[in-house]
């Protein structure tokens, strides 16, 4: 019994909450609302983000009285991952869990469908992107609700001094805070070119080719450019054509003037590599600018976050879209579809995103001009195009359009990362893009 | 045999012949290579304590990683002060200390029972139970989870994503080697031992209890030494089956909590690594006699 | 000591053949119920998931249909398996012969000083042993990082460029193996230090005598004493080292591309990441048969063992 108090604890938090929980105990109205339940929310990398969430939730807790317990699960080294894998094969656990991109598809059949939801927060909060529509809405039903908490885009963050310095580019005027972008010319030569001075310079861009996700993520979007795509919608092996040769000429070329380590990086690589000074690009959500401004100020002084280059197909962006989502095997449907509704209204997301430093990203268009965006320092401005205001960039996801089983083995093996690797090593084109056809072929398993 | 492998013997080399300058020259260089071993070996660990007393700015300032400038116990204070990792090292304690006793119960009586008291079948259950070695943790875990469904469908107790449930699965880990050390002790007990006692009139349990635990001390330290610490390292269970933070334990808990995949905080993950590899550390440099003696107990009987 | 107690025995027996019969009846069935806990435990906690996870190695991705061996058929088709499965071996075999190789000169070092320091060396070289790889590995992680790396800001000052340790192919698999010599060397360091000081010094007084060099000692009288105890060590050793799963998870997740997969992470990604379970299992269950060819030969000596008690 000892135990199970301090269990409840991270819940109920100061004895305030405590004392009313206590009392609200016998009270218990209804026997739908009431009752327990258990949510498994992604732990949260910037410092206190986790705080609005919890304070959230605690709200909603006291107003249907129910009892709930809350667990903050990273995804570092995969535990969330792993955590989602135990839950669906004990079927049992949480009773919402915090799932992100392609694990609302592979999860389908075991999750409870929201459309209900779906159809009420569209309405208020605006259309969702065509990314986040593909990854939770799986043969025409919801699966999940895209949470403000977690999701991102991975747009780049330079160094404003240093890319004037090296490249000549004044990041700033193309992103002026405050209004449209005026980006024409911000395109894949220009890109190149600055990646070449700066690496000159002794700054080279931190882009990572390992395989984790932001290495994918920032792949990918370069692959959308270029329009090259490796399976279809219909899940046939595309990826001999032009446009992926394209693409990886690309990536060949830009590898020269990156680190020579790329290819093991990690998540955290890029971050590091900025915070250091080292760095004039990456591309990141703001988590690493916020950690500059803790640990090394002058670098955060510098940093500005804006879009990505357009290439000959567009303007593409990383979007990476968490979501929660409801186990079929809850005992507890409706208290959790009623804890999410609450978990998605605009002022909710607003509180999530403020105590995100602005990280956090509502997949909502109507929620992407919240303050914090614009008042975000040092330098004034410096987060003011990272949620896309304007729709500059179209938001997308590496992999796609090709069948979710198909496209989330790409993405999880980092095919497209170990590709542009293969090639800068020296591989012939035509024998690694072999390679990749019978890698993905490996992927039409059921 | 036995007698003479028995680990910890003092080297009887200084006693002979004089020293000469081949021998000393022998000596220093000895000196000189396991100075430099040591180094190689210790430097890890040496630099966790480094870092655990930089802040965080230093850490990420272009200087000697080698040396603290601004020597702080923020990092400490920070890690102590929190409450999450204060439950880590509890249900550390806890899942250890029960696996240990659980882990000692059934190895000591099992070996007993395979050393001296062959059965119909003893002699392939003691090898079979080394062989469970041969079976990764990785191939496992998930039967486990199914299992644990299993048990939860039908008796409603729930296994998932309780420390508890460590231990019932660590010893899978610690009973195999414990019963094999315990094996190799109580074999080398002289047979009149036991007989005597029997003729005497106890019964089996009292033999064991009175006269192979006594004997045995050595090896059953060494054995508890080894559970504990093969308890408190372990990574892999604990990782799939807890997830709650009131229900980690210490490793899976620094790793969880402290690592930040985008946001590092390395000053603080340094000081909970070295605090979760204090208490091995601790009890191995007490009983390091008895730790080496179990370590080196099952080979050198061969 | 045994042989000498045993006519006494015998003797004893005869007297009372009737009530010693009774004894050993109950003898083995208490036997018998002082090992079941143990075989409760093994039984159901390993040897029935054991069989559980061979059984799911031969489901279909979705896990609904019976597909017997057609997992193993097509992974033997998959290039990266057969990287998977060279890695592995070169992982756990150059791993395994640096560490006894280190091991037994060290060993040699500390059995070489005088006994009254030699408590104290051996202390310290085992900590690595000491302390929970997880913990230790994260140690390496950061001496290792690339923006960061304690290593490099060193080789530096020698003029050497940043080596990217965990970055290129032939690096991350030298990063990877040095962290697991690093951690299991001192295993190895004392189990021959214990051997070493097994060996009867007057053996190598009669080398002496005979003029011995001091490889030959080494050749003819060490190596020979020792070979029970290396054979063990190296394949206990190997065993833990083919299953290994903390440091590469850690360390480089895998990755350069593939390059520093193992049976065990390669399994884990495809199980659990990829959601690939059967999969991911068959990966896993590859590694049994080729460390039962190890345990074979482990597997006599402990009969011998058995024989002799």
């Amino acid at each position: 019994m000892g135990f199970k108090k301090v269990s409840r604890r991270r819940f109920v938090g100061g004895t305030a909450a405590l004392s009313s929980v206590m009392v609200a105990a016998p009270f218990v109205r209804g026997a739908y609302a009431a009752g327990k339940l258990s949510v498994g929310f992604w732990d949260h990398w910037v410092p206190g983000a986790n705080g609005a969430t919890e304070k959230l939730v605690k709200e909603w807790a006291e107003k249907e009285k129910v009892e709930v317990q809350i667990d903050f699960i990273t995804s570092n080294g995969n535990k969330l991952l792993l955590t989602t894998a135990a839950e669906s094969q004990a079927k049992s656990g949480h009773d919402i869990l915090a799932i992100n991109t392609w694990l609302p598809a592979r999860y389908a059949e075991q999750l409870v469908p929201v459309d209900d939801l779906m159809t009420q927060l569209i309405k208020d909060n605006g259309k969702v992107n065509d990314t986040v529509e593909y990854l939770g809405k799986i043969n025409g039903k919801w699966v999940a609700v895209p949470a403000t908490v977690g999701s991102q885009i991975k747009g780049p963050c330079s160094r404003i001094d240093l890319l004037k310095k090296h490249a000549n580019i004044d990041i700033q005027a193309m992103y002026p805070a405050g209004s449209p972008p005026k980006a024409d010319d911000w395109n894949l030569d220009l890109f190149m070119k600055a990646a070449e001075a700066c690496h000159k310079g002794g700054n080279p861009f931190g882009i990572g080719l390992g395989t984790t996700s932001d290495n994918v993520d920032s792949i990918g979007a370069f692959f959308h450019a270029f329009g090259a795509v490796l399976v279809d919608a219909k899940g046939e092996i595309v990826l001999k054509n032009d446009q992926v040769r394209q693409a990886l000429d690309f990536y060949k070329k830009l590898m020269q003037f990156l680190p020579p380590d790329v290819a093991a990086w990690d998540d955290a690589s890029n971050n590091k590599f900025l915070v250091s000074g080292q760095g004039a690009m990456i591309m990141n959500p703001p988590s690493a600018w916020a950690v500059a401004k803790r640990d090394a100020p002058k670098v955060a002084e510098q940093c500005w976050t804006h879009g990505f280059p357009v290439g000959p197909k567009g303007r593409f962006a990383p979007f990476l879209p968490y979501f929660w989502s409801i186990w079929n095997f809850s005992k507890n449907q409706s208290a959790a579809k009623s804890l999410l509704m609450y978990l998605s209204s605009a002022s909710a997301a607003e509180q999530m995103t403020n105590a995100s430093g602005g990280y956090d990203l509502p997949s909502f268009e109507k929620l992407t001009t919240f303050k914090v965006w614009a008042e975000a320092e040092p330098p004034k401005g410096t987060l003011y195009h990272y949620p896309n205001p304007y729709n500059h960039q179209t938001l997308s996801v590496a992999a796609a359009p090709a069948p979710h089983k198909i496209a989330e083995q790409i993405y999880n093996q980092g095919i497209q990362t170990q590709m542009a690797v293969r090639y800068f090593k020296g591989e012939p084109l035509e024998k690694t893009l072999d390679w990749a056809s019978n890698e993905i072929e490996g992927f039409m398993r059921n | 045999m036995a007698d003479i492998a028995v680990a910890g013997t003092p080297g009887r080399r200084g006693a002979y012949g004089s020293i000469s300058r081949d021998r000393r020259w022998a000596m220093r260089w000895s000196y000189f290579f396991l100075a430099l071993f040591a180094i190689f070996f210790l430097m890890p660990p040496f630099y966790m304590l480094i870092t655990s007393l930089k802040s965080s700015a230093e850490i990420s300032a272009a200087q000697n990683p080698w040396w603290v400038f601004g020597p702080t116990l923020e990092n400490y204070v920070a890690l102590l002060g929190k409450n999450e990792f204060l439950i880590f090292f509890r249900n550390s304690a806890l899942v250890s200390i029960c696996v240990v006793t659980i882990t000692m119960l059934i190895s000591v009586t099992a070996a007993f029972a395979l050393a001296r008291m062959k059965f119909w079948g003893s002699a392939t259950l003691a090898t079979g139970v080394f062989l469970t070695y041969l079976i990764p943790d990785t191939l496992l875990f998930i039967p486990l989870f199914k299992m644990f469904a299993f048990v939860r469908d039908t008796t409603g107790i729930e296994l998932m994503n309780h420390w508890w449930t460590l231990i019932i699965i660590y010893p899978t880990l610690t009973v195999p080697f414990a019963t094999w050390i315990m094996i190799g002790y109580f074999a080398s007990i002289p047979k009149e031992l036991d007989e005597a006692a029997l003729i005497d009139g106890a019964s089996w349990m009292q033999t064991l209890t009175k006269i192979f635990i006594p004997v045995a001390l050595p090896g059953i330290i060494a054995a508890t030494i080894f559970s504990f610490t093969v308890s408190w390292a372990q990574f892999l269970y604990p990782m799939a089956f807890t997830t709650s933070t009131n229900e980690l334990v210490l490793p899976v808990g620094i790793v969880t909590t402290l690592i930040k995949g985008d946001v590092f905080n390395w000053g603080q993950i340094m000081t909970g690594a070295l605090l979760g590899a204090a208490p091995p550390l601790i009890i191995y440099a007490f009983l390091m006699d008895y730790y080496i003696a179990g370590l080196t107990a099952g080979a050198t009987k061969g | 000591m045994a042989d000498i107690a045993a006519p006494n025995a015998a003797v004893l027996a005869g007297d009372r053949r009737t009530g010693l019969h009774k004894l050993m009846q109950r003898k083995s069935t208490i036997a018998f119920l002082m090992a079941l806990p143990l075989i409760l435990l093994i039984g159901i906690l390993v040897l029935y998931p054991a069989c559980y996870a061979i059984w799911l190695a031969m489901l279909n991705k979705s896990m609904t249909k019976f597909v017997g061996l057609g997992n193993f058929q097509f992974l033997f088709k998959r290039d990266t398996f057969w990287d998977v499965v060279f890695q592995s071996c070169l992982f756990a075999i150059t791993a395994v012969i640096f560490k006894a190789i280190i091991g037994f000169v060290v060993a040699h070092f500390v059995h070489n000083i005088p006994s009254k320091g030699q408590r104290k060396w051996r202390g310290m070289l085992l900590v690595p042993w000491v302390i929970p790889p997880a913990m230790s590995t994260l140690a390496w992680l950061w001496l290792f990082d690339p923006a960061y790396s304690a290593f490099n800001w060193i080789l530096a000052h020698f003029g050497i460029g940043p080596v990217p340790w965990l970055g290129e192919t032939g690096w991350a698999r030298f990063s990877v193996i040095l962290v697991n010599i690093w951690a299991g060397a001192p295993f190895f360091m004392i189990m021959y230090l214990a051997a070493l000081k097994s060996v009867p010094e007057q053996l190598y007084e009669a080398a002496a005598i005979d003029g011995a060099a001091w490889w030959q000692r080494i050749w003819y009288v060490t190596l020979p004493m020792m070979r029970n105890i290396i054979a063990i060590t190296a394949l206990f050793s190997l065993i833990v080292t083919f299953a290994n799963f903390d440091i590469v998870r850690v360390l480089t997740n895998g990755g350069p591309l593939t390059s520093t997969q193992l049976f065990g992470t390669w399994g884990f990604k495809l199980g659990i990441e990829s959601g690939d379970i059967p999969l991911g299992s068959c990966v896993v269950l590859f590694m049994v048969p080729i460390l039962a060819v190890a345990a074979s030969v482990i597997l006599r000596d402990i009969n011998k063992r058995g024989s002799e008690v």
